[in-house]
């Protein structure tokens, strides 16, 4: 049994401006122990879906359409609030992106790590207070006692987000869910932040997923990513593998507009070219399509599903060796990938239907 | 925490030294000067030149002035040119009637107006807080006479549940302890082992703190609708959630504690009303304050109480303004501790 | 998508686009129409009284005294026998030109004290507003009590006591603005190209801080009218008995309380409709003049 598994997940946004689609049936598994990289661009429904795991959607806007999402043997989409209420914090802990404004400035770092112990454990403040303490310093910040009664506004960027992540552990939860850890603090202090979050969710055996728009953070920290488009996984796979040989166009594409040091002479730095798709609309075809130099006419009909490529029989979705797999009609070669542009003589990215070929 | 009260102070002197120069000038410049409005407009020159040599405002102006501040730091606010008694003997007669009924206008306003906004917010662009948002609407373009007649006409005239004249019933033979007419009634009824003197001093201030607090009312309303919903979207409250808390612990401690901070400010700013808006009130319920002492003083054109009552008035607010602040810091730690 | 929305709300736009989309936005909000529409009613009431009543303001027939709403009383007679109607008619042209004209006065005196505070800076603005800081000691309608104690009685004199008692908050809101929006991208860039400091001021810094001011107006009218009335409550009004003016007639109506609350209640009424509409409006103009107010 998987420790989660979120099956055909589907969220939408009622807002003023209409529906936004922004999650259109996700599933991924994750084991006891694993780690999982979320990445993609903003408004790729990366954060969106963890937040729907933890039932933490905006309201009233936001609201599951469908799917599930079994933790540990029951559908979190199913319990009610007070029982949800019981695992967010103690066996699902979640770490924001900005520790600026995470924190509540209001409040000692004291009464907030403590409220946090106290809400899942019956313990004395007392004995929260000295758990509190023994967690910050697990965390690497000098002097626990006396940093205990400061506030927020006290503590530099990376402490605070240390902070967060001693909260975080508190109640040494079963899964830690990472919403862009490292993305609003300096670049010296991202590694620091980032091995000191790996080294104490492998020693605790703690899952971790880890959203970000980093590839470069991903390939480091996580065994196996999913890469996020429109609201859909598009690629999922070892992250080793992942890197090695991508599929899916847009995976190609992230690759090649990050800078590399060990990039090959030659090797072009490619940007992709267009806006991500308007979300209001209902997706019809892969939403990729408009931006795909690889379209063919079935991408802007079928959305293809999540699958193997030809020839696997079996498909393992967590473990030392996850199918690869990927959601695309026209896969590029390992040539085109490295090229990041098609390399048939003749072809053309298919062009968007017109109104009279849709209506037929 | 005492640095910062020690620099507001200071701060406050060269207003209010500003303030007494043009008080000062107003009652220079008033249309025949101080004597003619002692002695009418029919007075004669002589009976004018006489009393402005006794009043000594023959002198040249700053020696006067001088004089004047000099007299003020003794706290002697001058005396009455219409009947003599001294400022600070009837202010300190009357004041304890104006604080009784401004805390009452602000307990009103915040006992109420924070629950109601925080329930708009809860429902925000709802039915509730479409009713919140009318009844706020009202608060703030009723003044506080035509809501004052309208309570008094039908609570007090028509169900006859409420008085409308004064702040107690003088028939009830309450000794004046402290002026303050719910402690000398609370008092009396200790004495008395009757419950009915502090019960009529509660009653007598129901009417005009509704009155007065109807305008601070709609604006604590709306501000803490605000601010609740602002807060509510903070992304500590995600992390509040995330970490397992009670609704009610978010709401209590992760929201209002933030919350109160504008809620706060907006509350200083509306002390200044209250203590207008005392004047109005004072007026429409026969209640013998500061505020309608003003009103009374201009009429009889008395202008020195009226000099000395918009000084301390400015005073009171200002210090009103200083606790609101110490409040404020001591909510917010990025302030206290910077 | 915010830092987007937000750097194109602080964008200097032409003023037609936009006073154009204020324009467009404002006329989508109902309560705003509904804020326009009792404005309208009180300003076609006051134009028109002539015409609607065919009774005099200001003189009755004692015999005619005290009679309840009918008919030919729509809003009864009071102690003198004057039409109250008639009356409330003949107020709105007190109270919403008073009113107006008030705000207008506090607006043109706080422009002039907070752009050359804003404008100037140093010494200048460290002394404009130790000034302004001295009226605002003076808390809210008693600064506007004391100046028309001052003044005399008469219409003028409101309009400017009023006005005078307003024109600090204009003049420190104006300031505020101009000096956040001096340190702004845009105007530093104005700035660098070489643009004179009285342009910068005029094209590039005005059209934007007005827009919180224009807001603040038509707030402020709605006071006006409460302060107005409350002026003519205390006896501080146009002191004229040949003028119907609606704080005056709730004093008078005061002492019939008991047996004549109508008295009490159409004033009263018209005061509290004719400052809802300046609130309602004002509303309006706010979310339609700022953006990144849109919901």
């Amino acid at each position: 049994m998987h420790l989660l598994s979120v099956s055909d997940l589907v969220v939408r946004f009622r807002t003023h401006d209409g529906t936004v689609h922004a999650v259109n049936g996700v599933s991924f598994d994750l084991d006891e122990g694993e780690t999982l990289g979320l990445v993609g661009e903003s408004g790729c429904g990366k954060s969106v879906t963890n937040l729907a795991v933890m039932r933490l959607l905006p309201r009233p806007a936001g609201h599951i359409e469908r799917g599930s999402a079994v933790f540990e043997g029951q559908d979190l989409f199913e319990i009610d609030e007070s029982a949800m209420r019981d695992i967010r914090g103690k066996d699902i802990a979640m770490i924001f992106q900005d520790p600026m404004t995470s924190l509540n400035p209001v409040l000692r770092i004291e009464e907030q790590m403590v409220e946090t112990i106290r809400a899942h454990r019956k313990v004395s403040t007392k004995d929260a207070r000295e758990r509190a303490i023994e967690l910050l310093g697990m965390v690497g910040i000098p002097q626990p006692e006396k940093r205990l009664r400061d506030y927020p506004h006290q503590f530099s960027g990376g402490m605070r987000q240390r902070v967060m992540i001693a909260m975080a552990l508190a109640l040494e939860p079963k899964l830690l869910i990472a919403d862009e850890p490292t993305t609003a603090l300096d670049v010296t202090i991202q590694a620091q932040v980032l091995e000191l979050l790996s080294r104490l969710a492998a020693e605790r055996n703690t899952a971790v997923i880890l959203i970000t728009h980093d590839l470069g953070v991903v390939a480091g920290m996580t065994r196996r990513v999913n890469v996020m488009y429109a609201g859909f996984v598009v690629e999922t796979a070892a992250t080793s593998d992942l890197f090695a040989r991508p599929l899916h166009p847009y995976t190609i594409g992230l690759l090649h507009s990050m800078p590399r040091l060990d990039a090959e002479e030659g090797e072009p730095l490619v940007p992709i070219e267009g806006v991500p798709p308007d979300l209001r609309q209902a997706p019809v075809g892969c939403p990729f399509a408009p931006r795909c130099a690889w379209a063919i006419d079935r991408c802007w009909a079928d959305m293809p599903a999540l699958g193997a490529m030809d020839g696997v029989v079996a498909i393992e979705t967590t473990g030392a060796n996850p199918t690869h797999r990927v959601a695309c009609w026209n896969v590029p070669t390992p040539d085109e990938a490295r090229l990041a542009h098609p390399d048939r003589p003749g072809f053309h990215a298919a062009p968007a239907p017109t109104v009279a070929e849709i209506a037929r | 925490m005492a640095r910062f009260i020690v620099r507001r102070v200071i701060a406050a002197v060269p207003v209010l030294l500003g303030l007494s120069v043009l008080l000062f000038i107003f009652v220079r410049l008033l249309p025949g000067g101080p004597a003619s409005a002692i002695l009418g407009q029919h007075a004669t020159p002589q009976r004018i030149a006489d009393v402005n040599e006794a009043l000594g405002l023959t002198r040249p102006l700053y020696v006067q002035y001088f004089e004047y501040i000099g007299r003020l730091l003794h706290g002697d606010f001058g005396s009455s040119y219409v009947d003599g008694t001294k400022v600070v003997d009837v202010f300190l007669l009357r004041f304890p009637s104006t604080i009784e009924l401004t805390m009452g206008a602000l307990f009103f306003a915040i006992g109420l107006g924070i629950p109601l906004g925080r329930i708009a917010a809860r429902h925000s662009n709802g039915l509730i807080d479409g009713i919140v948002t009318v009844i706020s609407l009202f608060g703030i373009s009723i003044p506080v006479f035509v809501l004052g007649y309208t309570l008094a006409f039908f609570f007090g005239v028509q169900l006859h549940w409420l008085p409308t004249f004064g702040l107690a019933d003088p028939t009830l033979g309450v000794p004046a302890v402290t002026n303050f007419p719910i402690i000398d009634g609370a008092l009396a009824s200790l004495q008395g082992g009757t419950t009915a003197p502090f019960v009529d001093a509660i009653a007598h201030v129901i009417l005009p703190s509704i009155a007065l607090g109807s305008i601070p009312l709609a604006v604590v309303t709306r501000i803490t609708r605000a601010a609740v919903i602002e807060v509510s979207n903070e992304d500590y409250v995600r992390t509040a959630r995330a970490k397992g808390l009670t609704e009610k612990r978010v709401d209590n401690r992760h929201i209002m504690r933030n919350a109160w901070l504008p809620v706060t400010t907006v509350i200083g700013l509306e002390a200044g009303a209250l203590l207008a808006g005392a004047v109005l009130t004072e007026t429409v319920f026969n209640i013998n304050g500061v505020g309608s002492w003003v009103v009374d003083s201009i009429r009889n054109h008395d202008y020195v109480v009226v000099q000395s009552l918009v000084l301390i008035f400015a005073v009171i607010f200002m210090v009103v303004n200083l606790i609101v602040d110490i409040g404020y810091a001591f909510l917010n730690p990025r302030i206290r501790y910077s | 998508m915010t830092a987007t929305a937000a750097t194109l709300a602080a964008t200097p736009r032409t003023s037609r686009g936009l006073w154009g989309d204020a324009l467009r936005r404002l006329m989508r909000n109902g309560p705003a129409l509904v804020g326009l529409f009792f404005i309208a009613v009180f300003v076609m009431g006051a134009i028109l009284a002539p015409i609607l009543s065919p009774y005099d303001p200001t003189v009755g027939k004692l015999a005619d005294g005290y009679q309840s709403p009918s008919l030919a009383h729509l809003m009864g007679t009071d102690q003198q026998g004057r039409d109250e109607f008639t009356r409330v008619l003949y107020g709105a042209r007190i109270s919403l030109s008073v009113g107006v004209v008030a705000v207008l006065f506090g607006l043109i005196g706080g422009t002039i004290v907070g752009s050359i505070a804003g404008g100037a800076g140093g010494k200048l603005d460290g002394l404009l507003m130790r000034f302004v800081d001295v009226m605002l000691a003076v808390p809210g309608l008693l600064l506007a009590i004391v100046l028309v104690s001052w003044l005399g009685h008469g219409e003028l004199q409101i309009m400017l006591a009023v006005g005078i008692s307003y024109s600090p908050m204009f003049a420190r809101l104006l300031r505020g603005s101009l000096l956040a929006l001096r340190e702004s991208d845009y105007v530093i860039a104005a700035r660098s190209m070489g643009a004179s400091p009285v342009r910068i001021l005029v094209r590039h810094m005005m059209p934007n801080a007005l827009t919180p001011l224009i807001v603040q107006a038509t707030l402020f009218a709605a006071t006006a009218i409460i302060d107005v009335a409350g002026l003519g409550f205390l006896g501080l009004g146009p002191g004229d008995p040949r003028i119907a003016e609606w704080g005056e007639m709730l004093t008078d109506a005061s002492s019939y309380l008991q047996n004549y609350p109508y008295l009490i209640f159409f004033p009263g009424a018209a005061i509290v409709i004719s400052a809802i509409g300046f609130n309602l409006l004002g509303d309006g103009l706010r979310e339609a003049l700022d953006p990144r107010l849109k919901r």
